[in-house]
This record gives C-alpha cells, sequence and structure tokens, in this order.
C-alpha cells in the first residue's frame, strides 16, 4: 500500500532572539508514514510541534531540512493541491463573508464553475449542520459553527487526503460526535485522514496508526493495536457464587477486591503470575468465572509514559 | 520564478523606472519654484498651514532659495564664459524669485540667522553674480532686526550695503554707529564709523575696515568676503599703476598702445600683467586699463557696470 | 488566472461590505458644505476653491484607503490565521498577492469614479447662472475636462501608494506598515527636493548619496498637476504618459519585490 503522505527527516528550526539566532528547534528529524485509506492520529501535548509539522506540510513554512510529501509529490506541488483538504487551528476567515459566499469563493479558487461551485458549497453546508446560517455574514458566527465550517472549505473538492489540526477544538459534545462519524465517512469512502490532536479519547476511537510528538521529536508510533496490545497491565475477573472464605483467602494475591453482588466479586489481578492458577483455585473452591479479561494500558497511560520518558522523567500535565 | 531571475528583474524594473524618469525631467522641467510663491503669496498664511512644522518648512524653502540663487548664477557665469554677445545678460530678470523665496523662509522662521545674512549678500550681489539689489537686501536684513533689535551683525551688515553697493557713507557710517552701540559689539565699529563718516570712499579706508573684518571674522563666508574684497583694492590699485605707466609710455612715444606686447618689448614691463586672481588685465583699444570679465574678482566696485538703486 | 481575478473581486466585496465606501458619502457632505459656504464670494474664486478642494479630498481620503486597506491586505490576513486556508489552496503565494493589489485597485477605481462625479455635479451646480462672457474670463471652465487629467494621475499616484503598502504589509506588522508607508510617500512628494540637495552639499559622497535616494525613492510630485490644472495651464499628452509609464514600472519593481518576500517567508 502507497503512502498517502509521508516525511523524511523533517526538521524545522526557528531563529529567536534579535540579535544573537539561537535557533529552537520546533520539529527534529521526523519521518513518518500515512497509508492511504487509514485514518491516522497525530498526537503530542501541547507545544509538541504537531501544527508546525501540519504548516510544513501545507507549506506555510519552510523546513530547515528534510522533505515530505503528500500522494507521491513533493510539498507545494499545486497540482496535488486540488486532491486535499486543509483545516487548520482556530480557523478564521472573511468577517464579512457569508458561509455560502466563502464556499463559492474557495471553489472558484479551485476552478469550479459558479454552477458546481454553488452545488457543493449547498452539499457540504448541510453535511456539517450550517445550512441554516448560510446567509450570516462570518463576524456572526461562533467558534463552533467556524470549525464546522472550516471542515467544509476543507472537502470542497473532494479530497483524496484531508489534513485536519485540532479538528475537534470548540465543539460540544454532538459537534464531536458529528465530526467523528463525518472522519470515519470519509475513511469509509476511501479519503485518508490524517488529524493531530491533544483529546486521546477522539484518537483511540477513530484511528488505525498514531504518532506520538515530544518536544520535537517523534517518539512512538505505529498501529494503536500494536502498541496497547502486549501491555497489559493486569486483569480483571468476575467471579460468581465465591464464598467469604474463598475471598478472604484469594485476597492477599490480588491487587483489589470489589463487591458487585451477592456472591459477586470483581478481582483487580496483577499481570504476573498468569491467572490461569489462581482460576483454578476458584473453580476448584466452587466459585465459576464470569468473565476474565485483560486489562488494556490505555492511550492515556501509553501516551503520558512516553512522553515522561521523552521528557527526562519529568511529569507532565496535558 | 527563481530567486536570482526575480532579482534581476525587480532591479531592471527600478532602473527602467529610472530612465523613464530621467526622460521625463529632462522634458518637463520642473517648474515648482515659480508655482510656490505664486500660490501662497502671503508668507503669514504659509506659516499657518505649515503650523508645526515651520522649522522643517523654512529650511525647505531656504535649501530650495540657495539651489534657485546658485543654479542661476551659475548658468549666467556658464553664459558669460561662452562666446555669446553680452546682450545676453541684459535682461535681468533672473533672479525674481529670489526675494520672496527668502522672504518666506524668514517668515517661517523669523529667526533664521543665515537666511537673512546670507540672503542679504546674495540679494546685493552685482549682476550676474545676483540679482542686484541692495535696497532687498537692506529690507531683509531690516526684517531680521524687528524680530531681533540685538543683532548688531545686521545693521553691520546694512552698514556694508550702504558703503559698498549704494556708496552712501552717511548712512553707513549711521548704522556702523547704531551697531557699535548694541551691547556685545565689537569694539572697532565705533572707529569705523567715525572713519567711514569722515573719509567716504576712500580706498584705504576701505582696505583698513575690510582688514579689521578679517582679522575678527567669526564666519568662513565672511572671512572670504573680506578676502575678496582687499583683492579688489589691491586690483583697483594695480589698475591705477598700469595706467600710468601706459599713459606715460603713450606721452613718451606718441604711440596709440593697444596690446601689452608693445610694453613688453619696451621693457617697461616684464610681462603681461596679471590680477590677484591670476587674470591677465585687458588693455582696450583706446588705452585703457581694467579688469578681465573672466576674472573671478569681476565686476569691481566702480565699474561702469554699477548699478543704479532699484525703484 | 481566474483565481487571481477571483480573489480581486473578493478583496472589492470585502472592501464594499467593510463601509470603506462611507468615506464617499463624507466627501459628499464637505464637497456641498463647502460650496455652500464659499459661494458668498464672486463667481469664480468659488469654482477654482472647489475644484481645488476636490481634489485635495480625493488625494487626501485615496491616500487613506490605499494605505489602511493595503496594510490590510496582507498583515491582517496573516494575523487573523485566515491566509491559511487560503494558502492551501491551489494558488501560488504571487497570485495572491497580484489578486489582491488588483481588488483594492478596483476599490480605489469605484471611490475615485463616484468623486469625480459628484465633484462635476458640484460644478454643476456652481455655474448655474453664469453668463459664458463671465466664465471665458476665468482661468478654466467650470466644467473643465483637463480635471479628468489631474484625477488621472492622482489615481496612477494611489495606485503606486498602494503598491508600497503592499510591500510593507508582506512583512511587517499593520500598524509599521502604515507608520512606514505614510513616511515614504511624504519624502516621495518632496522627492525633486532631495536632487536640489545635491548642489548644496559639500562632500562628494553625500552628493551620491542622496543622488542614490532620488532615482531609487518614489518620485510622486510628478503626478501633482493639481495646480497647474486649476490655472488652466496645460498638461500634454506625453506628460502623463511618461508619467503613467513611470507609475508602472515602479509598481511592477514593488510587486515583484513584494512576490519575493511574500514567497519565501514563514507564517508562525
Amino acid at each position: 500500500m502507497s503512502a498517502a503522505l509521508r516525511t523524511e527527516e523533517l526538521t524545522k528550526d526557528y531563529a529567536l532572539g534579535f540579535w544573537r539566532k539561537r535557533p529552537y528547534r520546533a520539529l527534529d528529524a521526523l519521518s513518518i508514514s500515512v497509508p492511504a485509506g487509514e485514518v491516522f492520529g497525530f498526537l503530542g501535548p501541547n507545544g509538541a510541534g504537531k501544527t508546525t509539522t501540519l504548516k510544513l506540510l501545507m507549506q506555510l513554512v519552510y523546513p530547515t531540512s528534510g522533505r515530505a510529501e503528500m500522494l507521491g509529490r513533493p510539498v507545494g506541488d499545486l497540482a496535488v493541491k486540488h486532491r486535499i483538504g486543509y483545516l487548520p487551528e482556530h480557523p478564521y476567515f472573511y468577517d464579512y463573508l457569508t458561509a455560502e459566499e466563502l464556499l463559492r469563493y474557495f471553489g472558484s479558487l479551485f476552478g469550479f464553475s459558479a454552477a458546481e461551485a454553488r452545488a457543493r458549497a449547498d452539499r457540504l453546508l448541510d453535511e456539517v449542520g450550517i445550512a441554516g446560517e448560510r446567509r450570516l455574514q462570518l463576524r456572526k458566527y461562533s467558534k463552533g459553527m467556524l470549525q464546522r465550517l472550516g471542515i467544509a472549505q476543507a472537502l470542497l473538492n473532494d479530497p483524496e487526503l484531508v489534513i485536519f489540526d485540532e479538528p475537534m477544538s470548540g465543539l460540544d459534545p454532538l459537534g464531536r460526535r458529528d465530526v467523528r462519524s463525518l472522519i470515519l465517512g470519509l475513511r469509509d469512502r476511501g479519503c485518508t485522514v490524517f488529524f493531530s490532536s491533544h483529546v486521546l479519547s477522539d484518537a483511540e476511537a477513530l484511528c488505525n496508526q498514531v504518532a506520538i510528538l515530544a518536544r520535537g521529536r517523534l517518539v512512538a508510533t505505529g498501529r494503536l493495536t500494536d502498541m496497547l496490545a502486549f501491555r497489559a497491565r493486569g486483569w480483571e475477573m468476575v467471579v460468581a457464587g465465591a464464598s467469604d472464605a474463598l475471598v478472604a483467602a484469594l485476597t492477599p494475591r490480588t491487587r483489589r477486591i470489589v463487591r458487585i453482588g451477592e456472591g459477586r466479586y470483581q478481582l483487580d489481578l496483577p499481570l504476573e503470575p498468569p491467572p490461569e492458577r489462581l482460576l483454578a483455585d476458584v473453580t476448584a473452591a466452587g466459585a465459576h468465572l464470569v468473565a476474565l479479561n485483560p486489562i488494556r494500558e490505555t492511550l492515556e497511560d501509553f501516551f503520558i509514559e512516553q512522553v515522561a520518558s521523552a521528557t527526562d522523567g519529568s511529569h507532565r500535565a496535558v | 520564478m527563481r530567486m536570482p531571475i526575480a532579482v534581476i528583474v525587480a532591479l531592471l524594473l527600478l532602473a527602467g523606472a529610472g530612465v523613464v524618469q530621467a526622460a521625463h525631467d529632462r522634458a518637463y522641467p520642473a517648474v515648482e519654484i515659480e508655482d510656490a510663491p505664486i500660490y501662497i503669496a502671503s508668507p503669514v498664511a504659509l506659516r499657518r498651514l505649515t503650523e508645526g512644522f515651520n522649522g522643517m518648512a523654512a529650511d525647505l524653502y531656504w535649501i530650495r532659495a540657495i539651489q534657485y540663487y546658485g543654479g542661476t548664477k551659475r548658468r549666467l557665469d556658464a553664459l558669460a564664459q561662452s562666446p555669446e554677445p553680452p546682450a545676453a545678460l541684459a535682461d535681468k530678470s533672473d533672479y525674481q524669485h529670489l526675494y520672496e523665496l527668502l522672504d518666506i523662509t524668514t517668515s517661517l522662521d523669523p529667526r533664521f540667522d543665515i537666511a537673512y545674512r546670507f540672503g542679504a549678500t546674495f540679494l546685493a550681489e552685482t549682476y550676474p553674480s545676483g540679482p542686484g539689489r541692495p535696497d532687498l537686501a537692506i529690507a531683509l536684513l531690516e526684517k531680521g532686526l524687528r524680530e531681533r533689535p540685538e543683532k548688531w551683525q545686521y545693521l553691520q551688515d546694512i552698514g556694508y550695503i550702504y558703503y559698498w553697493y549704494l556708496t552712501d557713507y552717511r548712512r553707513a557710517a549711521e548704522y556702523f554707529e547704531r551697531a557699535s552701540d548694541v551691547p556685545g559689539a565689537p569694539n572697532w565699529l565705533r572707529p569705523l564709523a567715525a572713519t567711514t563718516r569722515a573719509q567716504g570712499g576712500d580706498r584705504r579706508m576701505s582696505r583698513a575696515m575690510w582688514l579689521s573684518i578679517l582679522e575678527s571674522a567669526d564666519v568662513d563666508w565672511l572671512r572670504v568676503q573680506a578676502e575678496r574684497r582687499l583683492l579688489q583694492l589691491r586690483a583697483l590699485d594695480d589698475i591705477d599703476a598700469l595706467q600710468a605707466r601706459v599713459d606715460q609710455y603713450a606721452a613718451r612715444t606718441g604711440e596709440r598702445v593697444s596690446g601689452w606686447n608693445a610694453l613688453v618689448a619696451a621693457r617697461v614691463l616684464r610681462g603681461v600683467p596679471r590680477d590677484p586672481a591670476g587674470t591677465p588685465y585687458e588693455l582696450t583699444g583706446d588705452g585703457k586699463v581694467r579688469l578681465s570679465e573672466r576674472s573671478s574678482l569681476f565686476p569691481l566696485p566702480n565699474e561702469p557696470l554699477k548699478l543704479t538703486p532699484a525703484p | 488566472m481566474k483565481a487571481t481575478g477571483a480573489i480581486a473581486i473578493n478583496v472589492f466585496r470585502e472592501s464594499v461590505r467593510d463601509k470603506v465606501l462611507y468615506n464617499l458619502v463624507f466627501f459628499a457632505i464637505l464637497m456641498m458644505g463647502a460650496s455652500y459656504l464659499i459661494g458668498q464670494l464672486t463667481a469664480g474664486q468659488d469654482v477654482k476653491i472647489i475644484k481645488d478642494l476636490g481634489l485635495a479630498a480625493m488625494s487626501i481620503f485615496g491616500l487613506f484607503i490605499a494605505v489602511f486597506i493595503g496594510i490590510g491586505l496582507v498583515s491582517k490576513e496573516v494575523e487573523r490565521r485566515s491566509i491559511y486556508s487560503l494558502l492551501a489552496k491551489p494558488v501560488r503565494r504571487w497570485q495572491l498577492l497580484v489578486g489582491k493589489y488588483a481588488g483594492l485597485v478596483l476599490t480605489l477605481v469605484v471611490n475615485i469614479g463616484v468623486m469625480t462625479v459628484a465633484l462635476y455635479a458640484v460644478l454643476v451646480y456652481l455655474r448655474w447662472g453664469v453668463s459664458p462672457a463671465v466664465e471665458k474670463a476665468w482661468d478654466a471652465p467650470a466644467l473643465d475636462p483637463a480635471l479628468l487629467k489631474a484625477i488621472y494621475l492622482i489615481f496612477v499616484e494611489l495606485a503606486l501608494v498602494t503598491a508600497i503598502a503592499l510591500l510593507f504589509s508582506t512583512f511587517s506588522t499593520p500598524i509599521l506598515s502604515a507608520a512606514f508607508t505614510f513616511g515614504l510617500t511624504i519624502v516621495g512628494q518632496y522627492s525633486t527636493d532631495l536632487r536640489n540637495f545635491q548642489d548644496v552639499l559639500d562632500s562628494p559622497v553625500a552628493q551620491q548619496i542622496a543622488r542614490g535616494l532620488y532615482w531609487v525613492l518614489p518620485n510622486l510630485g510628478q503626478f501633482d498637476i493639481k495646480l497647474r490644472i486649476v490655472h488652466g495651464l496645460p498638461v500634454s499628452a506625453g506628460y502623463l504618459g511618461t508619467a503613467t509609464l513611470y507609475a508602472a514600472l515602479y509598481i511592477a519593481f514593488l510587486l515583484v519585490v513584494s512576490a519575493l518576500v511574500f514567497s519565501r517567508r514563514d507564517f508562525k
């Protein structure tokens, strides 16, 4: 499967300070590859370099070194811009235009005829849910409405690859659910979705692959399932019909026992030793197994661990 | 477009613009010097208009005045050097806006010292070195005195103008006396007034006056003026001496002298006589010695080209 | 090219909606008020004064529009980040710049057009009831078509100032851009005096600098023929031609430099 998006040692230094230009490395040798047709999450705490990366991809800033390509063409290629869509962080447009006019304006920049642009605008305004406010001047739009419009303008040209910078920001839970289903819809249509976020639950729900960035460096990347698969923290066992004696006997071998009903207990077991022995003991005591699940590390746990180790052991609030 | 190409294109465009501008300037010389005094005839109105920037506006007009004076003088000098007939220089309206420009300058900034002093010098200069208007020069200095009556230098300057250009020795002495009355004035002004009154147009007295000015001059241009005047006085002396020799020779030999060669051949003179500026003196057809028009000391005071007081 | 045109139209639409054209209302009020007040003066004087006032107001209003919208063209967009979504579209950066410039020039054309009509309307009113014999004695007739020459050069000058504002706005903040543009415009008015400096300066180095500055800085004084037109003095087509050519070349220079700067900068 070819990569819809790829970077190679992409680096960006900013010159800080007026006289002695001390370079500040916002992005350090980023190399990632996004397979076509997948939803790829680009994660990291604030200031990690996510937005910088996206700006480099859109050629809003120029790299210090390294290269990047989208849909097989180097960044900045004009033809490729016909096939991609971009949603900037905190989108802002033109105070005195209406949503309708903005989409038609952008449509004309793609070379669509007036009729074509109008048709697409109508469709997208419906799809993102601001069809009712289409004639309102944008200076009257709320943050959430602007976000939806931002998504609409990113999809105007039916792109093969969309790049979203914090697509959920400014949206209420309903809005977020809408965007989530929209992203999944895009994936189903064969579109590649590359989005950056610091909200991990969204990534967990949507992404096939993720990359985690901290302090300008890539600290982890891969399929979500792979990253979290063998990182079970422990086991959760639910048993029924356990006697008090059994519970007392098992307690030292568990991290926690919670009574959840008559004779029903939830055991929080450590990863080692494997739970087979304990299960045998439970069965032998006359209780029976209701459920046995590995407690997977969440993305949040993983994230914090990765980021913390990247910042030399200091724990940072995300 | 690649960067170096774009830079070259940009520079070519700028150069092109410059070329067009040069052509435009040549074809349509700026006439704003004429327009400005016409449009805002009242310096008072102009002063109100530029309220807050009067100093800068005054500087601007002063620079224009200098450029106007200098440009016109250069142009006339070039004409004088060329083989054109002197009749071309007879029209004296070339400097007509000079007074207006100086008036505006000093209205915008009534304490603009050099505008008064240099301005008066320019105005009084005999044509073609200037408009030859000592009356306007005096008017300008009087204006300066209304603003600053303590300026003895202006009184002194007016005295010179009466003395040198208008040969009105009584008035000159009056002004030298008034100047000497101002506290802080140099102490050679009073004797100067006295001798002016007593001896009027005596060349020796003039020389003494200019020598004293040369010694006490605190401004460069004044020193230069004094040196020039002294050289002119020497030229006058030279001419008198040469004339005497020429007349003597003519009387002795009965010839009409019309060139220096005869005198040089007769060992009356060692070579062609030159004025203190280095230009040879001329001997006219009817035996009169005079300063060459090409000399930098031209015109000497008491020359026939001396002007009459303006109406 | 269609994209550039679309950008231009958008700039025009923004200006219209941003109530920039309200300045025309102010202009109209100014003209009418002034003509009423000075209608007391002898006929001939008031026509001249209205012409002077009208042309000067056109210049000044136009200048403010050129500078304040000009700097907003890029600076404001960059500051507000609206440029991000724009640059993601298949449009080159220089197209953006040229489109914005064209849009503002269009705004200026409309603005000046309306002001011209208003000025002539007021002149018609002033000329009402004045006999042709009296009008002949004036420097120039009331409805002098030569006024259009002066207005044309005012427009050309404004197009140049807009290009200057655009250049500064590609790399500087709105406030600094405004300051630099006003400063350069004022210096450009006095460029002939800069040439005069040469005669006044002593050191050859200073003279060279003055001369160099004269050629490089925009020479805006030549576009001011208001005085000549009002006094009925002729201004040849050749003069208009070379002035226009100069402006075109200088504007092209400014646009190329703007495009260079704009194409290379990072949008933080």
